[in-house]
């Protein structure tokens, strides 16, 4: 019974991987970016949400996520507009990856600067401790209310990509951004949005990332190395894929844990290099 | 040329025999540092410079150099300097054998899947108490060198990798092995189709660079006398191998000298001059990144090599004369090419090569 209740755990606690990606995998699929501060954001975004219950202590720390993801939006937009847009139409690939390598390390030392090297973690309340008992399993509360939010976010966002006419052009101009400036649209402010979007997504699962573990300046790295697993095993620039790759990753990392308990990311890490020798172009490869 | 050159190399190896009698040990300490990390930076250029290879894992040879010296040093009571050969023939090993499974992952994947394996190995190695675990190891057999020689024979050993490194990256992009890099490098589906063995050129420049970042890195940690997987597989490593070779010039071979004293000066002149924490002084070395890529994104070697008007160790290949036809045909878009190519090797737009 604690194999299937530790299964059922790395499940929910997978949708929190996924959504860690998924943010990833939009910017790759739609302007072919490696964003390598995507790590530097999620913790970033954990350190607005540890400042705001700060200030509002009487707020529920989860009516913070909507705020946080609405700075994050406008953080990434920023990036976009004063940065990234200005490389991204060069050829190589080096100009996106040392641009968001230096962003990454600018901000990551100002954060040790500014809120100190010490462990936090956002505080969750009752939510943290309770749970619910389902046909003799335990499970709790918080995982399986990341594990619906994140199911509703990658939902939306795939209406949002499929049947607006916002997404349209998102999609148009991941497919040809020469001939959609010909349509009149202007890939540059379509990527802003693109950003700022991911940023918002990479926010929330930083904000309950650091509700359930405690986290420092430092964490980004390893959110980075998830959030790259996670796209990489779900096939680069699938929305779905990343969704199924965070499951995956996380059963194995608890299971492994179960089996072996100062193995940490071992097993995560061993499945994910079996996963991708074994399907070089992802599990679930992109359709188009 | 030749003799001249020769002189060179002379006064060079003249000088650094002498420079320990000549400066004080801190500043021994710190050129050692540089004269290493210039090596691994050097090799990072073959990879992604030449070999068309990102490695964001190459640390995982920093640290199996350093823990193969440990152990071998430690295990068979020899002296550090003895075990030193252990290093690079394990990395080489590790390398040839990891090759069969990363190289069927391209660009970004690559990229992930050697940072990955680099996580896996540093996991493992801190599983093993016969290595310390988490806690690491030390290096008690140094004391089997006399203390005074030990600072000396670090900066000899180091600045003999440094010059190997960059020796032999260059001897390595002269031969058939490098022009077949670079052909698989700027068009991988044309070099396959003249006959390029797209594989083997790779795995070569893999080999290699493993195999010196695994010395680098076990003469590193000689220094140290503690090696631990956090500081063995530190990521560090790697991004400041990256940071050298891309802002100094990716792709060419003075770029990562460059890169490497622009680093280090930076370092010593915010944590000493200014005295600034170690955080501001990333957080600067992070600006110069982003400044680089937005304004010069060849690095600052070409540029400063078109000021110059220098050449010194280009592999760039004068092409045969074209015949009369060919070179109408392509006088016009040769006129309205951009003479900055973004590579110094195997274009013909460029400058021509200063012979060596």
């Amino acid at each position: 019974m604690i194999w299937v209740e530790t299964v059922v755990n790395g499940m929910l606690y997978g949708g929190l991987y996924g959504l860690l990606g998924v943010g990833l995998a939009l910017i790759v699929g739609v302007m072919r970016v490696v964003n390598l501060s995507h790590g530097e954001f999620i913790v970033l975004s954990a350190f607005i949400g540890v400042s705001l219950s700060g200030m509002l202590p009487w707020v529920y720390p989860l009516a913070l996520l909507l705020p946080v993801a609405i700075i994050a939006f406008g953080l990434g937009f920023l990036l976009q507009a004063a940065l990234v847009n200005r490389v991204v139409t060069r050829p190589d690939p080096f100009a996106s990856i040392l641009l968001t390598f230096g962003v990454a390390v600018v901000m990551r030392n100002l954060m040790v600067e500014g809120f100190g090297a010490d462990p936090r973690n956002i505080p969750s309340g009752r939510l943290a401790h309770a749970s619910l008992a389902i046909g003799g399993l335990s499970v709790g509360v918080l995982p399986v209310f990341i594990l619906a939010l994140s199911v509703a976010l990658f939902t939306a966002l795939q209406l949002v990509l499929t049947r607006t006419r916002f997404g349209r052009i998102v999609r148009a101009t991941a497919d040809n951004r020469d001939v959609v400036r010909l349509m009149g649209v202007n890939p540059g402010r379509v990527y802003n949005a693109v950003m700022g979007l991911s940023l918002a997504l990479a926010s929330v699962a930083g904000m309950l990332l650091a509700m359930r573990s405690s986290f420092t300046p430092y964490s980004g790295v390893e959110r980075l190395l998830v959030a790259f697993e996670v796209v990489v095993l779900g096939g680069l620039g699938t929305f779905w894929g990343a969704m199924a790759g965070g499951i995956v990753l996380g059963v194995a990392e608890l299971l492994g844990l179960r089996f072996d308990p100062n193995a940490g990311p071992l097993y995560a890490h061993l499945l994910f290099l079996a996963g991708v020798l074994l399907r070089p172009n992802g599990l679930f490869r992109a359709r188009t | 040329m030749r003799t001249r050159s020769a002189v060179v190399l002379l006064a060079a190896g003249a000088i650094v025999a002498a420079l320990p009698w000549a400066i004080g040990e801190g500043v021994l300490r710190l050129l050692s540092e540089f004269l290493l990390m210039l090596a691994m930076a050097q090799m990072w250029n073959l990879l992604a410079g030449y070999a068309g290879l990102v490695s964001m894992g190459q640390q995982v040879f920093v640290g199996l150099g350093a823990y193969s010296l440990y152990l071998t040093s430690v295990s068979l009571a020899v002296a550090p300097y003895w075990a030193l050969p252990i290093a690079p023939i394990v990395c080489a090993l590790v390398a040839a054998i990891v090759a069969l499974f990363l190289f069927r992952l391209r660009e970004a994947y690559f990229a992930i899947g050697t940072w990955v394996f680099s996580e896996v190995v540093a996991l493992i190695i801190s599983k093993i108490e016969r290595l310390g675990g988490e806690r690491g190891m030390g290096l008690p057999t140094a004391r089997l060198v006399d203390p005074r020689w030990l600072e000396p024979l670090n900066f000899w050993i180091s600045a003999a990798i440094a010059a190997a490194a960059l020796g032999g990256t260059y001897l390595l992009l002269r031969s058939r092995v490098g022009l077949g890099l670079m052909t698989v490098r700027d068009n991988d589906v044309a070099a396959a189709s003249i006959g390029v063995d797209v594989w083997r050129n790779r795995l070569i420049a893999f080999v290699v660079a493993a195999a010196g970042c695994g010395l680098a890195g076990a003469v590193s940690f000689t220094a140290t006398l503690y090696v631990a997987p956090s500081f063995a597989f530190d990521p560090n490593w790697v991004v400041e191998m990256m940071f050298i070779v891309l802002i100094g010039g990716i792709g060419t071979l003075e770029g990562p000298v460059l890169g490497a004293v622009i680093y280090f000066a930076l370092r010593e002149l915010v944590t000493i001059a200014f005295g600034l924490s170690a955080g501001w002084y990333l957080v600067g070395l992070g600006t110069v990144a982003i400044a680089t890529m937005l304004f010069e994104p060849a690095g600052l070697w070409p540029l400063l090599r078109d000021r110059l008007r220098v050449d010194w160790l280009s592999v760039r290949r004068i092409p045969p004369p074209l015949p009369a036809s060919a070179v109408a045909l392509r006088r016009a878009p040769a006129d309205a090419a951009t003479p900055a190519s973004r590579y110094d090797a195997t274009r013909d737009g460029g400058s021509s090569r200063s012979a060596g």
